[in-house]
C-alpha cells in the first residue's frame, strides 16, 4: 500500500495538471497572458464546497457546479478584457484575481477570513485520475480541432486571424470559459481533498505558480503542462531533504531551466527565432518574473 | 558552442550544489537536536530509544519570523532535555518542516512527518490555517500535535489529537475588554481590526464583551500592509471614544498610533498579542506610549525559568525571544513531560498532553482542557518609557 504522503503528492500533482493545462489553453494556445488563474480555482473551490455543505449536493454535482460557476466568471472576465492585449490583459486578470480574493474575504457565506472547514473528504485518487483524463482529453480534442487552429491563429497574429474570418471575440471568450471551467473543477477537487479553504491561499502567487508550471513545461503543449505541473509540485517536496536551502534550490532550478530551454521542456517552435508573437509573449513573461 | 558550455557549467553547478546539500540535508532534520553529543558521551552504551519530534511552520516566506521563532523555541527545549538526559533512555530528535506559510504545503509537511519520518509527536502548525489543514491529517495518522500559536476559534474541537498552547483570540479579547471597563474605567470604545481570521476573531469577542459592559461606538476595518488609516481614524474621532482597540499586528498598530496622534486623537490604545514586538516601539515611538495589550509571554519577567530561557535564546540565536518562541518552548516542554509520565508511543504522548495540569511554563501555569484547548492566565502589558511592563 502506498504511503499517505506519496498519495497526497500524487493527488496534488493531478490537481495541478488540471490547473496548468487549463491555463495553457488560455495563455499557451490562445496567447492571452492571464495571471489570475488562481481566482478561477478559488471560485470553483468555494462554489463546490458550498454546494456540498449548504445544498447537500453529491460530490460529482458539486464538482460540476464548481466548474460551471468558474466558467461563468471566466466568460465574465473574458468579455470586458477582450480589447486588452499583453500587459494590459495581464494586469486586468491580476486585478480580477484580487477582487475575487477580497470578495471571499468579506462574504459571510464563505466564512470570511476564517474560511470554510469541515468539507467532506470526497476527493480520492480515482476521482483525480478520471478528472485529469477527462481534462486532457477535452483539451486535446479542442486543440486538434478547427477551434484549436483558430485559437493558435489568434495567438500567432490576431489581425491576420480576424481577416481570415475567425471570430476572435468568440474564440477568446471560449478559451477563457473552458480554461476557467477546468480550473474550477480542479478547485473543487482541491477543497474536497484538504477539507479546508481560506481566501488568502488563492492569491497572486498561486497564479504565478500555475503560470510557472505552464512556461516550464512549454507554452502551447498540453504534455508540457503535465510535466511542468508534476515537476513543480514534486520538486519542492523532494527538496525537503535540503531543509533551509530548499527555496534557494527551487529558484536555482527554475532559473537554470529557463536558461537552458527558454521554450520550456516540451515547448515547440512558438519561441523559435523570428516568431514575433512568441518573442513578444516570452519577453512579457520574463518581465513579469523579473519583477 | 559557447551556449553549450554555459549550459554544461550550469548543470554541473546545480548537481554539485545538490550533492553538497544532500550531505548537509541528511543530517539537517536531525539538526542540533540529534547531535550525538550527550548520548554517546554518556558512559553507558548508547542504547537509547529515539523519539522524533516534528515541527511544521513557515520557515520561509512572509511569515518566516514566526516559524523560525517556533523552531528555535522547540530546539532549545529538545537540546535541554537531551543534555540533561531528562528522559531515561530517550534521545529526542527534531524534524523541522517548512510550510512557506501556505496551508496546502503545510498539509504536505504534516503528511510527510506522519507517514515518512514516522514522528511520535508534532509541534505545529504555526499559523491557524496550517493547523486547520493539518488537523484531519494528523487525526487519521493518530499523531498527537500541539500548536504553539494557532489561535483560531474552535480549532481543537472534535479532534482528540490536536492541542494548542496559546490563548484563543476570544479569551484574550474578552478579558482585555473586561479589564478595560472594570480596572481602567473606560466606557466608550472604538474598534479597528485587520480583516483576516485573527483580526475578525478579536473584534467579535471584544465587541461582544465591551458592548455588554459598556459601549462600542464604531467598528472599522483595515487590511494588512495598509499605510494610511486616516479615513478610519477621522470617522472614529467624530464619535469621541475614550479608547481604541486595535485588533491587528504591531506594524499597523504602530502606524495607527502615530496617525492618531497626528490627528490629535488622544485616546487609550488597547491591543492583543499582535502588539508584542520591539518593532511596535521602534516604529510607534512615543505615540504608543501607554498602550495596553494582552500577551502570552513577557521576556522581562524575573522568574529564573524565564530568564534562563531568554539567556539561552540570546546565546544560541543572537536575538530576543518573542511570544512564538516562548509558547513553542512550553509546548515542547509539555510534550517532554508527557513522554516522561506516560511513555514514548504516540498514543501515550497524546494521553500525557491531554492530562496536562498546572504545568509551570514560562508563559504561565498551563492546563489543557477536555477539548484540547489551553487554560492559562492572560498577561496584560503596558508600554512604559519605551519598554514593556507587566501590569497584570
Amino acid at each position: 500500500m502506498i504511503s499517505a504522503y506519496y498519495l497526497q503528492i500524487i493527488i496534488l500533482v493531478g490537481i495541478n495538471i488540471i490547473m496548468a493545462s487549463s491555463l495553457n489553453l488560455i495563455t499557451g494556445f490562445t496567447g492571452q497572458l492571464s495571471i489570475g488563474h488562481a481566482a478561477f480555482v478559488s471560485v470553483g473551490a468555494y462554489a463546490s464546497a458550498l454546494a456540498t455543505l449548504k445544498l447537500g449536493f453529491p460530490f460529482f454535482a458539486s464538482l460540476l457546479c464548481g466548474g460551471l460557476v468558474a466558467a461563468f466568471f471566466g466568460i465574465l472576465i473574458g468579455i470586458p478584457t477582450l480589447k486588452l492585449k499583453g500587459d494590459y490583459l495581464a494586469i486586468a486578470t491580476l486585478g480580477f484575481g484580487e477582487i475575487v480574493r477580497i470578495v471571499f474575504l468579506n462574504l459571510e457565506i464563505t466564512g470570511g477570513a476564517v474560511g470554510l472547514r469541515g468539507i467532506p473528504k470526497d476527493t480520492t485518487l480515482t476521482w483525480v485520475i478520471i478528472s485529469v483524463i477527462v481534462t486532457l482529453f477535452v483539451l486535446y480534442r479542442i486543440i486538434r480541432s478547427r477551434v484549436g487552429r483558430a485559437l493558435i491563429a489568434i495567438r500567432e497574429d490576431e489581425t491576420a486571424a480576424e481577416s481570415m474570418g475567425i471570430n476572435t471575440t468568440y474564440y477568446k471568450i471560449l478559451a477563457f470559459g473552458v480554461g476557467a471551467f477546468f480550473a474550477g473543477l480542479g478547485g473543487g477537487l482541491f477543497s474536497h481533498y484538504f477539507r479546508y479553504i481560506q481566501p488568502n491561499s488563492f492569491g497572486f502567487l498561486k497564479s504565478i505558480e500555475y503560470l510557472c508550471m505552464v512556461v516550464l513545461g512549454g507554452l502551447g503543449n498540453i504534455w508540457g503542462s503535465v510535466i511542468g505541473a508534476a515537476a513543480l509540485t514534486a520538486i519542492p517536496e523532494l527538496l525537503r531533504a535540503s531543509a533551509d536551502y530548499r527555496q534557494l534550490f527551487y529558484g536555482a532550478i527554475l532559473v537554470i531551466m529557463m536558461r537552458i530551454r527558454p521554450e520550456g521542456i516540451m515547448g515547440e517552435g512558438i519561441f523559435r527565432k523570428g516568431n514575433s508573437a512568441g518573442d513578444y509573449l516570452l519577453s512579457k513573461i520574463k518581465i513579469k518574473f523579473n519583477k | 558552442m559557447n551556449k553549450k558550455i554555459i549550459s554544461l557549467l550550469s548543470i554541473l553547478f546545480l548537481l554539485s550544489v545538490l550533492v553538497a546539500s544532500g550531505c548537509g540535508g541528511n543530517d539537517q532534520p536531525s539538526g542540533p537536536a540529534s547531535d550525538p553529543g550527550p548520548a554517546s558521551e554518556g558512559e553507558e552504551a548508547p542504547e537509547s530509544t529515539v523519539v522524533k519530534i516534528g515541527m511544521v511552520g513557515p520557515l520561509s516566506g512572509g511569515a518566516a519570523t514566526y516559524g523560525q521563532s517556533v523552531r528555535n523555541g522547540v530546539e532549545i527545549a529538545v537540546n535541554e532535555a537531551n543534555e540533561n538526559n531528562e528522559i531515561e533512555g530517550v534521545v529526542l530528535e527534531l524534524f523541522a518542516e517548512d510550510s512557506e506559510g501556505d496551508w496546502s504545503k503545510a498539509a504536505n509537511a504534516f503528511s510527510k512527518l506522519a507517514e515518512q519520518d514516522k514522528v511520535n509527536v508534532i509541534v505545529g502548525g504555526v499559523l491557524s490555517s496550517e493547523s486547520e489543514a493539518g488537523g484531519p491529517i494528523i487525526m487519521s495518522a493518530q499523531i498527537p500535535t500541539i500548536s504553539p500559536s494557532s489561535t483560531a476559534t474552535g480549532l481543537t474541537l472534535g479532534n482528540p489529537y490536536l492541542f494548542r498552547n496559546c490563548l484563543s483570540d476570544e479569551v484574550q479579547a474578552s478579558q482585555l475588554a473586561e479589564y478595560a471597563v472594570t480596572e481602567l474605567g473606560l466606557s466608550k470604545f472604538a474598534i479597528l481590526y485587520t480583516n483576516n481570521d485573527y483580526g475578525v476573531a478579536l473584534k467579535n469577542a471584544f465587541e461582544e464583551t465591551a458592548g455588554s459592559l459598556a459601549e462600542v461606538l464604531a467598528v472599522e476595518a483595515f487590511m494588512d500592509n495598509d499605510e494610511n488609516f486616516k479615513p478610519q481614524l477621522t470617522s472614529i474621532q467624530q464619535l469621541n471614544p475614550e479608547a481604541i482597540f486595535i485588533a491587528g499586528y504591531y506594524t499597523e498598530a504602530a502606524k495607527i498610533a502615530q496617525q492618531a496622534k497626528e490627528q490629535g486623537l488622544d485616546v487609550q490604545l488597547l491591543g492583543a498579542d499582535g502588539f508584542y514586538s520591539p518593532v511596535l516601539i521602534e516604529i510607534g515611538a512615543d505615540a504608543v506610549e501607554g498602550a495596553i495589550f494582552t500577551a502570552g509571554f513577557h521576556s522581562g519577567d524575573e522568574s529564573p525559568a524565564v530568564q534562563n530561557f531568554v539567556n539561552n535564546y540570546r546565546e544560541l540565536f543572537n536575538e530576543e525571544p518573542d511570544m512564538f518562541a516562548a509558547q513553542a518552548y512550553d509546548a515542547a516542554r509539555i510534550v517532554i513531560e508527557a513522554i516522561k509520565s506516560k511513555g514514548t508511543a504516540p498514543e501515550q504522548i497524546r494521553e500525557g498532553i491531554a492530562e496536562t495540569e498546572n504545568f509551570p511554563g514560562i508563559t504561565g501555569n498551563t492546563s489543557i482542557d477536555e477539548e484540547g484547548d489551553t487554560i492559562k492566565d492572560v498577561l496584560i502589558l503596558k508600554v512604559e518609557n519605551g519598554a514593556f511592563d507587566r501590569i497584570r
